[in-house]
């Protein structure tokens, strides 16, 4: 058996107001990269973003996105995503975009990376912390997030703990 | 591994603005920045040139860069667009206060002025209008001897169907002239929400005719040398550069090693290689009494 490639994107979307972030759903995400890539690259473009694509993962606190590409053409595909300007949910237009951080062949690499870029994320809080038991909070997290355990408690801890650093 | 940059952020007189600019574009990745100011001469009268904003007095302390522990290095640039040889003045002492001098040239005698003559580092490529002539490979071919680079912005392009037209055809017809080298990527953003990431921007030069390395030194090791360029620009043959530690009315080329007038002073003169790597300074008395 020969199975199917794919590409993995790692994508963050950045708004300007943090607080739209919670409104993001996958479908949301989805209809926005069909549409840009629609617009882009026109039919062809739509008929390929419509065999294997998918939004594997959303995390609406710290705005993470998994996408799913065929492996064929996802750089094509790719290459629509910085047209992206708002994302379309909950009736609201929520002007963002997408930075990709990291594509990989499998969505554990991806994992991997989101849990250290999320431990980075933390290091580069940790100064602006105001008071004294936040920074104790977020230096438990910092020891917290290494991936220990399996893979669902790896993700629960990356999400987990950037949203502390919200506060 | 090489670092990211954007040579072009414009500049707007809200310091808020692009203080959220600086700082998204340091949580991105991008380790140096450029703030771009645009003077656009008009034929009826003289207008002054824009006198750039010391960066300490813009932004009091800088982000440190994604993935980095550095702060994010923020230059000054300016942009002439020229619709006539008479609005470039060459050794202009205005042009010495920026760290990076673009050249946006509307016709073809001034595109070919330009990348054969003009001491300048950036030429722009318009993005927001159908080209009016054809990058010929003799000038082209010209400037990438002499290290200059052309620039594409991206950003018109994010906010536009018929700009992104646009900016696709023209970058497409210089990479047939230039085939991909000495071109570099830049937002040109007036908001945080126009910046893109440098891998995205990689891959957006897919669009624009680049091919994957030419697309990945178009934000990273063609800026660094550009950059380069500039420093070098400043200094006589690249070689050495001077600086006037005396406060003295010597006319405004004193830069030049061979000073011309009646004047005493002093000037240091080092190696180029930027303020990190210089060995010494070398204090030169300079007792000219020419009768000229």
């Amino acid at each position: 058996m020969v199975r199917v490639k794919s590409r993995y994107l790692l994508c963050e979307v950045n708004v300007s107001d943090r607080s739209q972030l919670l409104l993001l759903d996958d479908r949301a995400v989805a209809a926005a990269v069909k549409a840009a890539v629609a617009r882009i690259h026109g039919d062809y473009g739509a008929a390929l973003c419509s065999i294997r694509f998918n939004v594997k993962y959303v995390n609406a606190h710290t705005g993470t996105v998994f996408l799913r590409f065929p492996k064929r053409c996802y750089r094509l595909l790719w290459s629509a995503l910085p047209f992206i300007t708002s994302v379309e949910a909950c009736g609201q237009k929520i002007p963002c975009f997408l930075n990709c951080l990291h594509v990989g062949g499998t969505i554990r690499t991806c994992q991997k990376f989101l849990i250290r870029y999320n431990k980075q994320q933390l290091h580069r809080m940790l100064p602006k912390c105001k008071n004294k038991e936040e920074e104790e909070q977020i230096r438990r997290e910092i020891l917290n997030c290494s991936l220990k355990g399996g893979n669902k408690e790896g993700f629960e801890d990356g999400s987990e703990s950037e949203e502390d650093e919200e506060e | 591994m090489s670092v990211f940059m954007d040579l072009n952020l414009s500049y707007s007189s809200d310091k808020s603005r692009l203080h959220s600019l600086i700082e998204s574009a340091a949580h991105l990745g991008f380790s140096t920045v450029a703030i771009n100011y645009v003077f656009e001469p008009t034929a009826k009268k003289k207008q002054e040139i824009p006198a750039p904003t010391p960066i300490n007095e813009l932004i009091d302390q800088l982000p440190i860069v994604q993935g980095r522990s550095r702060p994010i290095r923020v230059l000054n640039r300016l942009t002439v667009v020229m619709s006539d040889s008479s609005h470039f003045r060459p050794s202009s002492p205005e042009y010495r206060c920026f760290d990076l001098l673009a050249i946006q040239p509307t016709t073809e005698k001034l595109f070919h002025a330009a990348c054969m003559m003009y001491d300048v580092d950036i030429i722009c490529i318009s993005v927001t209008e159908k080209l009016p002539f054809f990058f010929k490979r003799a000038p082209v071919n010209g400037a990438v001897d002499r290290g200059l680079v052309f620039e594409v912005s991206y950003s018109a392009s994010i906010r536009d169907a018929t700009m992104r037209r646009y900016t696709i055809a023209n970058a497409v017809s210089l990479m047939d002239s230039c085939k991909g080298k000495n071109v570099i990527l830049s937002s040109a953003a007036e908001k945080p929400l126009e910046l893109r990431g440098p891998y995205d921007i990689t891959n957006l030069g897919l669009l624009f005719g680049l091919s994957d390395g030419d697309a990945k030194e178009a934000v990273s090791s063609t800026c660094r040398s550009v950059i380069l360029h500039a420093e070098t620009r400043k200094s006589a043959s690249g070689i050495i550069y001077t600086m006037k530690s005396c406060q003295q009315e010597a006319p405004p080329a004193a830069h030049r090693l061979q000073t011309e007038g009646k004047h005493n002073s002093t000037e240091s003169v080092r190696l180029v290689g930027g303020d990190s790597r210089c060995a010494g300074t070398l204090e030169v008395e300079l007792g000219m009494n020419g009768d000229q």
